[in-house]
């Protein structure tokens, strides 16, 4: 198919804290292809949001990335501050979760849409301007020449993520990072926002990765999704793998906590126990306290990857134990 | 998706504000004091523009056949000093040379304190760094540093706007960097960065304008102090000299006339207390005008 755009090899990300060394990301690997849309599902904290910044080159000052992010033959880990800026809203670009405090409240939406492209366009403020009311105009916000002068505070949530939007796609990108862009807004809303971005990412022909813990976005956007548990990938596949036939029982627990509003019988079965602390030492497989199909052996040993299928790939060890002896390790309860 | 939503979105109204600085403004002049210290503001700015139409008299030309009129003397309305030089004309000229001082010792100030607040902010590298060199100059009292600074590099009108601005650095270095220490946390500050700015660019173009309502707070507040620096250094001999108008080099000289001719000192003296009590007010009403969260009126 297509080529490969981003290639994330064992990366590592670590911070610098008072209590010691802690990792938020541990050795994940996953790649990109050109037009194709990636969701990163997992709960609150579990390192989906590092992992943007770490390819971004945009984590605090007491982070380190190891690894590599190779992205169009270049390794990002390794560039020099200077060479990753021009990458950074040319290349590469960002959509935030709040589109309210992404919006610099002193400045007009005209000034902040210039920015990308005075940065990287070098394009006089006219052209910049004209470009600018193009954009808006491509995001479906009506009245741009109007909305070009308005500040943040002006908009509703969605137009304000809308603007967002426009001002990530200023450049046209080849990769948009999309760090929950739909969390802070309305259902309804939310719904216009993943419908603009899947038409804009064809438009622009860009592919996105998107992070979400929502299942029912990665249901409408993904096609390819990343299942990450404390900093590690446990599961990833084709968004119809991921959803008909799901490996772990993380990945499980996460499609139960969904609510089906269409089965009045549907109970939430919500997963026990939360994420471990970042600086928790956890023997063998990071999920096995909260796991209900928990064996002597996923304490012992971290899990191997097993590939199931040829685009699915599971990190636990019911796997291996499927294939001897399946029966055994089922619990009273099922998930 | 339902379309009904989309409309409705896409067809909200853009709600009319007023523009930034006349709502600003119209907070401002609600307060009664501050619109007095505006008054004399604009009175001593007038005064100083224009203080040749004003003065009736050369300020320092001296005729001592009229020394020591008393307020109310014909073709001499607030009298004349021990010189026979008209008070009026030197009290005019004498505005020209505190809002010199004012402006000049503020803007350098701003200058100086701006810059290191915004690299300490920034880079907590140079932190450290900055943050001990203006806790140094925090160490001496402020007019005591002024003095010393005089004392190195001459008496002058000039040497008091360097003395003084050095002086204001400080405060304002320690009002910008926890500013900035706040702002760059913001996501738009990510936010810009994962466009590609530079860090130049982020500081100069997008955390110092959000910085800047405390800025101008302290800028309107440290003329006053200026002012009143100015005048003590003056009165102690440190700035101005004879025969420069100076308010305080005027209180200075008049003091040995105190008994004789009250009005020397009492002239002068009056129009440092009237300045600095507007330029204090207005600071004041200023910090809450450009505090959002003092919006209380409605």
């Amino acid at each position: 198919m297509e080529k490969t755009i981003l290639e994330v090899e064992d990366l590592v990300t670590t911070f610098k804290t008072a209590g010691g060394e802690v990792s938020a990301v541990r050795g994940i690997s996953f790649s990109l292809k050109k037009g194709e849309t990636l969701c990163i599902v997992g709960e609150s904290g579990c390192g989906k949001s590092i992992t943007a910044l770490s390819i971004m080159g945009l984590l605090a000052a007491n982070a380190k990335s190891r690894g590599n992010v190779h992205f169009n033959g270049k390794n990002l880990l390794e560039l020099k501050q200077d060479e990753m800026r021009k990458i950074r809203g040319n290349d590469i670009s960002m959509i935030f979760q709040e589109p309210m405090t992404a919006l610099n409240p002193t400045f007009t939406i005209g000034f902040q849409l210039c920015e990308p492209l005075l940065i990287h366009r070098n394009l006089s403020k006219k052209a910049a301007r004209q470009k600018g009311i193009d954009l808006l105009k491509q995001v479906g916000i009506p009245m741009p020449e109007k909305r070009m002068k308005q500040y943040p505070h002006e908009l509703s949530g969605g137009m304000r993520q809308r603007v967002m939007i426009a001002i990530a796609l200023a450049c046209s990108p080849k990769l948009l990072i999309a760090d929950e862009p739909t969390t802070a807004l309305d259902v309804t809303i939310q719904a216009q926002i993943l419908d603009l971005l899947n038409d804009l990412k064809e438009e622009f022909e860009t592919s996105v990765i998107m992070i979400t813990h929502d299942m029912g976005v990665v249901a409408e956007v993904a096609d390819r999704v990343i299942v990450m548990y404390a900093g590690e990938v446990i599961e990833e596949g084709s968004v119809e793998e991921l959803f008909n036939d799901p490996q772990h029982p993380y990945t499980r627990g996460l499609l139960a906590s969904v609510p089906n509003v269409d089965d009045p019988e549907f109970k939430l079965n919500p997963i026990p126990g939360t994420l471990p602390n970042l600086n928790e030492e956890i023997r063998g497989c990071r999920f096995h306290p909260r796991c209900p199909f928990a064996m002597e052996k996923c304490v012992q040993a971290s899990p191997v990857q097993t590939n199931r299928k040829q685009n699915h790939s599971v990190r636990c060890w019911l796997q291996e134990a499927e294939a001897d002896e399946y029966s055994k390790c089922q619990p009273s309860s099922a998930v | 998706m339902p379309a009904e939503t989309a409309t409705k979105e896409l067809i909200l109204p853009a709600k009319k504000k007023e523009w930034e600085i006349g709502r600003i403004f119209k907070r401002l002049i609600k307060n009664k004091a501050a619109v007095i210290g505006l008054i004399i503001i604009i009175l001593q700015i007038v005064l100083a523009v224009f203080a040749p139409a004003f003065a009736a008299h050369n300020p320092v030309k001296q005729d001592l056949s009229l020394a020591e009129l008393p307020p109310g003397t014909d073709g001499h309305w607030l009298g004349t000093d021990n010189y026979g030089r008209d008070m009026w004309s030197r009290l005019v000229y004498g505005a020209r040379i505190s809002l010199f001082v004012g402006i000049g010792a503020v803007a350098l100030g701003l200058a100086g304190g701006i810059t290191l607040g915004l690299l300490s902010g920034y880079y907590r590298k140079l932190d450290g760094i900055i943050m001990r060199f203006v806790d140094l100059l925090f160490a001496f009292p402020g007019i005591l540093l002024a003095m010393l600074i005089i004392a190195i590099l001459g008496t002058s009108l000039l040497n008091v706007v360097i003395a003084i601005s050095i002086w204001s650095i400080p405060t304002c270095a320690r009002i910008v960097r926890g500013s900035v220490l706040s702002v760059k946390k913001q996501e738009y500050i990510l936010a810009m960065k994962s466009l590609g700015a530079s860090d130049t660019r982020i500081l100069i173009k997008h955390i110092l304008p959000n910085c800047m309502a405390p800025i101008i707070v302290f800028a309107t507040m440290r003329m006053a102090t200026a002012i009143l620096s100015t005048a003590s250094l003056s009165f102690l001999g440190l700035g101005a000299q004879p025969p420069t108008p100076e308010w305080g080099a005027m209180i200075s000289a008049g003091q040995d006339f105190m008994w004789t001719s009250p009005h020397m000192i009492v002239i002068p003296g009056i129009a440092i207390m009237c300045v600095v009590f507007a330029f204090n007010v207005v600071g004041d009403a200023l910090r809450d005008a450009l505090d959002p969260g003092m919006n209380l009126e409605n």
